[in-house]
């Protein structure tokens, strides 16, 4: 593996010490919360569960742990080096940009039955796909 | 924003990772502002200013392109 490569693969592209602590961070967190929330899926898609207050107890836990992934990056955004934050909060401006055109040109053509009503996991799959080609594009821009 | 800090570290024979350490930035945040692709915030040249022990004006001058 040659030096640049290297270099990238252990986080040195703009960040510093305090970002990729952040980072590891998040995907901690990140972690923590995709895992309950696909076994939460599972389990109410599957009806294992009928009782619907246990159903707003799990749905609960899962927001709780979404909303502690998103105090996470907060802070990593708050604490990053400058150039990291530039990229970025374009690669989220972008993201919502694009999440929000998406959103509502999938909702006219489902109006117009041209395309099945859309599924939420479509427009986040959108969203974190734009997302990373965002962070990649900001990072060739200032490399 | 054009600015000189790519003369002024040379100037001390500094690399950009040792300039990056001294400003808490990474070394890739300075390689942008030299070559005046990225612009630093106020307190980050603010930071410049003192390490170089020159004023901003001095080290930047806003005729110039950059983010």
């Amino acid at each position: 593996m040659t030096e640049p490569i290297k270099r990238a693969w252990k986080g040195h592209w703009v960040a510093t010490e305090r970002d990729r602590k952040n980072q590891r961070l998040i995907v901690i967190w990140t972690l923590a919360w995709v895992i309950p929330f696909l076994v939460a899926d599972a389990v109410i898609d599957n009806g294992w569960i009928e009782n619907d207050l246990a159903t707003y107890a799990i749905v609960s836990v899962v927001t709780l742990i979404g909303v502690a992934v998103l105090f996470a990056f907060g802070r990593f955004l708050r604490q990053a080096d400058e150039l990291m934050r530039k990229i970025q909060l374009d690669a989220l401006a972008l993201t919502v940009g694009v999440g929000i055109v998406a959103g509502f040109s999938y909702t006219l053509l489902a109006g117009a039955g041209l395309v099945d009503q859309a599924e939420a996991m479509t427009l986040v799959m959108i969203m974190t796909i734009t997302y990373v080609v965002g962070v990649i594009a900001g990072y060739r821009r200032y490399a | 924003m054009k600015n000189r800090l790519k003369v002024l570290r040379a100037e001390r024979d500094w690399t950009q990772a040792r300039l990056a350490e001294a400003l808490e930035v990474s070394r890739q945040t300075v390689n942008a502002i030299e070559t005046g692709k990225f612009d630093p915030s106020l307190p980050l040249a603010f930071k410049i200013a003192v390490l170089f022990e020159m004023r901003i004006e001095d080290i930047f001058d806003p005729d110039g392109s950059g983010d």
